[in-house]
């Protein structure tokens, strides 16, 4: 007992833990490279991150959203609702005014989402599921239960195919929304603000945060990414279907907690999403070549969230401590440094 | 959200937020048999109500565990879908060696155990519910597959299925007496024993209530073990019933019973609420979407009705009592 309590208080395991993300995703890489032929090749890589896009785009609305300290369940649905607007707006409107309307779709289910939790009060878990419900069911009257289709297959080419033989327009939009989030949450006094809402709203309020605009905010931004998911996804097939994207927003939780972000609000990052995706990726990539059944795959992610997340509560119920790659660098050299001084003060 | 105040709050809410509160699903319930009964002249026939109630078993019976979550503060168990599944999967799978009885016992086991798993999880490892219960729910559903191939499974036992489906003096089927008895049993202890007790004290403030010594992490394990344990019983009913089962037929239950117990204006916040009023609220649905369908309207877009229900059910509440707390 004493000796798993030692392991547990070392700084290696805190190391191991806070960097986690970093650490699943390279052992899941090196098992997939390991037992799949051709796993590390280019091809492979970018067909992978092509399919893990329109996943990756509602995970990014859903860090915010859970940084706030809310949930969104209705993802999915929005996804499905704004496809549909897409496709079925192109004969009347033509293509791009439809894909605009799907994005401005996108955006109004949010700011009702918003509307619901801010102005309501609603809790954010049941708002959701009430507004999932309705945008499901929205889509389902609009199209009579049935997949409709576009008028230009070729259009959709615009998202998937690769730009320059390398990345496909829906991957390279996904990275630079990683990349932008990331510069708002880290360097934007916005973004630092957020998780101050997120740790605690009443506070934050206290502080001169606007609260209430930033969880409206958050829950707009959500929808909107859902939205440009939608028109994406429903683009590149060329098809809007009422069933689209019904089990994306559990996936995109899971890749988010994955990635170190909190249930609870006030921590997370979008590197860490970024991280959550990609081992979610190379999972799947991973087990699709090895033909493992699709609930095999379910076990194994829901074991790896399931993990993670134990871990997390184990190691932030013991004392806290700073444990980055920097952090710890910082510590060493200090620690020399002060040895060197003890032995020359010594005699 | 507001600053507290030197007098309990329960002196300050206006008649009209208390009484408001506790009237209105009684009200809202028989103004649905109203407007049901003017719609249509079939809603209001035996055959008609009996199916309401036959309808509504399956779900209510998941109502009662999903109130005990509630209360205790547990947000929300999200494994009802697995639950249910396993229940069916096994009750099926199992009966050509056990029998109905032995695998039904079986199938309501294993989801006891996963509802023990999450019980652990959420109450003694501290867990977020909702995260923890949708990556349980997926191990489970999972492990339930892998026992069975991943395939629909058939049952061979009608003889079982018209036990369920059959009718006492003629009139009430015996799976809504299974599910009466249910409901009885799960307001009888939420309301007379010292567990239903700790559960409004855990939900209402943990660590005052941990603090007079009562088992907090265990009285929210136990919620969660309930639930679990009873949606697989409600999908084992529903495997026999229907004498076939496939790993998706429970989604949408967990969707079902949260609306039931927010309709029935159980609160997501915990220490209030009753299993009664939770059925209650179960019964509003279950009558407004009975009308929906006897006028015709589609199962899907009824999801417009329900989304709507839900919403306003909550805003109301809160509305309410926040006026009562401020006048």
């Amino acid at each position: 007992m004493t000796s798993t309590r030692h392991i547990l208080d070392s700084e290696v395991f805190h190391a191991l833990v806070r960097n986690r993300v970093v650490v699943i995703l390279v052992s899941t890489l090196v098992i997939g490279a390991t037992l799949v032929p051709g796993f590390l090749e280019f091809r492979t890589a970018s067909l992978g991150l092509d399919r893990m896009a329109t996943l990756g785009l509602v995970a990014i609305g859903l860090t915010v959203v859970l940084i706030a300290g809310q949930l969104d369940l209705s993802g999915g649905a929005i996804l499905a609702l704004s496809g549909i607007a897409t496709i079925g707006l192109q004969s009347q409107l033509g293509q791009i005014p439809a894909a605009i309307v799907g994005l401005a779709v996108g955006v109004a289910a949010g700011a009702v989402n918003g509307f619901l939790v801010v102005v309501l009060r609603i809790n954010s878990l049941v708002a959701t599921l009430a507004s999932l419900l309705f945008f499901r069911a929205l889509c389902h009257l609009i199209t009579e239960s049935r997949p409709i289709s576009g008028i230009d297959p070729l259009f959709g080419l615009i998202v998937s195919r690769p730009i320059g033989g390398t990345f496909t327009g829906r991957t390279v939009l996904f990275f630079a929304m990683i990349v932008l989030l990331h510069l708002w949450l880290t360097r934007a006094v916005a973004g630092r603000q957020l998780f101050a809402v997120g740790s605690n709203p009443a506070s934050a309020e206290a502080s001169g945060i606007r609260s209430r605009a930033y969880l409206f905010g958050a829950f707009v931004f959500s929808g909107t990414m859902a939205g440009v998911a939608g028109v994406i996804q429903s683009l590149s097939v060329n098809t809007g279907s009422p069933v689209f994207g019904e089990r994306i927003v559990l996936v995109a939780i899971a890749a988010v907690v994955i990635g170190g972000t909190r249930l609870e609000g006030g921590r997370g990052s979008a590197l860490g999403t970024l991280g959550g995706l990609l081992t979610i990726a190379a999972l799947t990539t991973a087990m699709e070549y090895q033909s493992v059944p699709a609930y095999l795959q379910d076990i194994v992610t829901g074991v790896i969230l399931l993990l993670l997340i134990l871990l997390d509560r184990t190691v932030s119920s013991s004392q806290r401590r700073d444990v980055t790659l920097a952090a710890l660098w910082r510590r060493a050299w200090a620690s020399r440094q002060l040895k060197e001084n003890e032995r020359t003060n010594a005699p | 959200m507001s600053a507290p105040t030197s007098q309990p709050r329960v002196m300050q809410q206006s008649v009209f937020a208390r009484q408001g509160t506790r009237l209105a699903l009684p009200i809202s319930i028989v103004l649905i048999l109203l407007v049901g009964a003017l719609l249509s002249d079939k809603f209001l026939t035996l055959q008609n109500l009996t199916n309401v109630l036959i309808n509504m078993s399956i779900v209510g019976i998941i109502v009662v565990g999903m109130t005990f979550v509630f209360v205790t503060r547990g947000l929300a168990d999200l494994s009802v879908p697995a639950t249910v599944a396993v229940g069916g999967l096994l009750v099926l799978g199992l009966q050509s060696s056990l029998g109905t009885l032995g695998a039904a016992v079986v199938g309501v086991l294993a989801a006891a155990i996963a509802g023990a798993v999450n019980g652990w999880l959420v109450g003694y490892a501290g867990l977020n519910p909702v995260i923890t219960t949708l990556a349980s729910g997926t191990i489970v559903l999972g492990i339930a597959q892998v026992f069975v191939g991943g395939v629909i499974v058939y049952g061979d036992d009608p003889q079982a299925q018209d036990f369920l489906t059959g009718r006492v003096f003629g009139v009430v089927p015996v799976i809504v007496l299974i599910f009466i008895a249910v409901v009885a049993m799960g307001h009888l202890l939420l309301s007379r024993t010292v567990l239903g007790r700790w559960s409004y004290a855990v939900g209402s403030n943990p660590f005052a209530t941990q603090a007079s010594a009562v088992p907090v992490r265990r009285v929210r394990a136990i919620a969660f073990l309930l639930t679990g344990t009873l949606a697989g019983f409600s999908g084992v009913l529903l495997g026999v019933t229907l004498q076939t089962a496939r790993p998706g037929i429970g989604m949408g239950y967990e969707f079902d019973a949260i609306t039931a117990v927010v309709v029935g204006g159980v609160s997501l916040l915990g220490g209030s609420g009753t299993v009664l009023r939770a059925i209650g609220g179960l019964l509003f649905v279950q009558l407004l979407t009975n009308i929906m369908v006897l006028q015709g309207v589609p199962t899907e877009p009824q999801g417009i009705v329900k989304g709507v229900l839900i919403a306003g059910a909550v805003a109301i509440d809160v509305a309410l009592r926040r006026r009562g707390g401020r006048e």
